[in-house]
């Protein structure tokens, strides 16, 4: 047997030793390692986000047809490494003029009755928008849209792939390039991979007719508990 | 004349060899490492290790050059691989080279791995080469996905997402693994940091001293037959260059030969 340690150790330089090593150990681990990770000490431990928590405008509710949705693109703030902190040191400086942002496409449709052969059946869309919106919406009529409105991500909830709407024949569905998900008009999953339905935002509608989104997605509300995470 | 300038330069090779064997040991060295007795049927299938090392060395090589152009940040990383395809000299062929060599780095490995499998070369007291080169293919794998999201184009991002959406399914940690890709909990400039710095310097400085352990444990077991059978073929060519090398010190005695007799009399 290979033996390394030619002279005996005693218990007390063992142990010694051992507190030693650990006290060295931590020196030099724990700095690079929160380092390294903190991003993930931000988000998971901290529950700090990267994206400005401010409602934004997605689009009037009139622009959203019956039995077919409309996208509309959203660009969130981010504040990620360098791209906020610099420009709140240096307005002025030419380091970083850019604003950082995400861009996300937003599905927006009504929600529609699913027959159940699949097809669609009536489209809630509610009837007082025929004659176009009446600026400003009571509360009863707020109420009513933000009940029938689906207001969808675009990032598959297989693997974040974006999806889009296709229609062939007369029926519509979103499908995904990627994997091969496809939802229904009301974001429910249809078939293909994904474990659940599209992730849907935390969404308002105001009195001036339009639809104000956060980035804040649905967690639950499906097959299984799944963030959307890359958005 | 020729033939003179010939033999004199010939003279001073043996000479600087001589001179660095006796103070390095380096011909020594060189021939454990560069003589390996294989049978003489299916020789070439043998070089696939040294065509996954020629491709990684290619992969270093070329990479190192891109980085005199790539500027790893989200608003001059697609345009400064524009300069590089479109204005660099000879870009096209550095950043092909990096593309089309990753590719067949992983073909060589997959056929480097079967060649090992179905001839058993993983077997006693081979195991641990075979564990060390499993952690090689991880860290390659890991090169080519972080490598892929450099580009910052549309195929490089989509395919990162997706990637990083993976990791998200991991049992109980899948926050933890995306948050830490991401460098944050969205896409963005720091996302790229992150995979420039892992796949520019964590995974290739990981890379080489694992290269290193397979060879040391390539050439400690040899690639062919038992361990015994291959010492054994070791101590013959070592005993046949012995009597070479004695007959010619008979030939032209009375001239000094230090460096290989001193090998010789060491062994």
């Amino acid at each position: 047997m290979a033996e390394l340690q030619k002279d005996p150790i005693t218990r007390k330089d063992l142990l010694g030793l051992g507190v030693l090593g650990a006290v060295v150990g931590a020196i030099l681990t724990i700095p690079p390692a929160a380092f390294v990770l903190g991003p993930v000490i931000r988000t998971d431990v901290l529950g700090e986000t990267n994206v400005s928590n401010d409602w934004f405008r997605a689009g009037s509710i009139e622009e959203v047809p019956a039995k077919e949705p409309q996208v509309f693109e959203v660009e969130f703030p981010i504040d990620q490494a360098y791209a906020g902190d610099v420009q709140k040191a240096g307005p002025q400086t030419q380091r970083s003029q850019n604003e950082f942002a995400v861009k996300n496409a937003i599905w927006v449709s009504w929600k529609t009755e699913i027959l159940p052969d699949g097809s669609y059946g009536e489209s809630l869309r509610p009837a007082f928008l025929s004659g176009g919106v009446n600026e400003p919406l009571n509360q009863e009529q707020i109420q009513e849209v933000q009940e029938t409105l689906n207001v969808l991500s675009n990032s598959c909830a297989h693997l974040g792939c974006p999806v889009r709407w296709f229609e062939a024949e007369g029926v519509g569905e979103f499908r995904c390039p990627c994997h091969g998900g496809i939802y229904n008009i009301n974001g429910s999953l249809v078939s293909g991979p994904p474990p659940r339905g599209m992730y849907s935002y935390t969404s308002e509608v105001r009195e001036d007719g339009n639809i104000y989104v956060k980035h804040e997605f649905d967690v639950g509300g499906g097959l299984n508990e799944q963030a959307p995470f890359v958005i | 004349m020729i033939g003179r300038i010939g033999s004199r330069a010939l003279e001073t090779g043996k000479f600087i060899s001589d001179w660095m064997e006796h103070r390095s040991g380096i011909v020594t060295m060189l021939e454990h490492f560069l003589y390996e007795p294989v049978p003489k049927r299916g020789a070439w299938i043998y070089t696939l290790g040294s065509a996954a090392l020629f491709t990684i060395t290619l992969q270093f090589l070329t990479g190192i050059l891109l980085l005199f152009y790539y500027v790893p940040t989200t608003d001059h990383a697609w345009g400064s691989i524009y300069y590089i395809m479109n204005e660099a000299y000879f870009g096209t062929m550095i950043r092909g080279i990096h593309y089309w060599s990753a590719n067949f780095l992983l073909v060589v490995i997959g056929l480097h791995m079967a060649q090992v499998f179905f001839s058993g070369g993983y077997k006693a007291p081979r195991e641990l080469n075979w564990v060390v080169g499993v952690i090689l293919l991880l860290l390659v794998i890991v090169l080519a996905f972080t490598g892929y999201l450099l580009r910052w184009d549309q195929d490089g991002f989509w395919a990162s997402v997706v990637g990083i959406k993976i990791g998200s399914y991991s049992p109980f940690v899948g926050a933890q693994v995306t948050h830490f890709l991401l460098g944050g909990d969205v896409i963005g400039p720091a996302t790229l940091s992150r995979f420039f710095a892992i796949h520019v310097w964590l995974l290739p400085a990981a890379l080489a001293p694992f290269i290193g352990i397979h060879l040391y444990l390539l050439r400690r077991h040899g690639v062919f037959g038992s361990e015994f059978e291959y010492t054994n073929r070791l101590a013959k060519l070592h005993e046949r260059q012995r009597l070479e090398e004695f007959e010619r010190y008979e030939e032209d005695e009375g001239e000094r030969y230090v460096g290989r007799r001193d090998r010789a009399d060491r062994e």
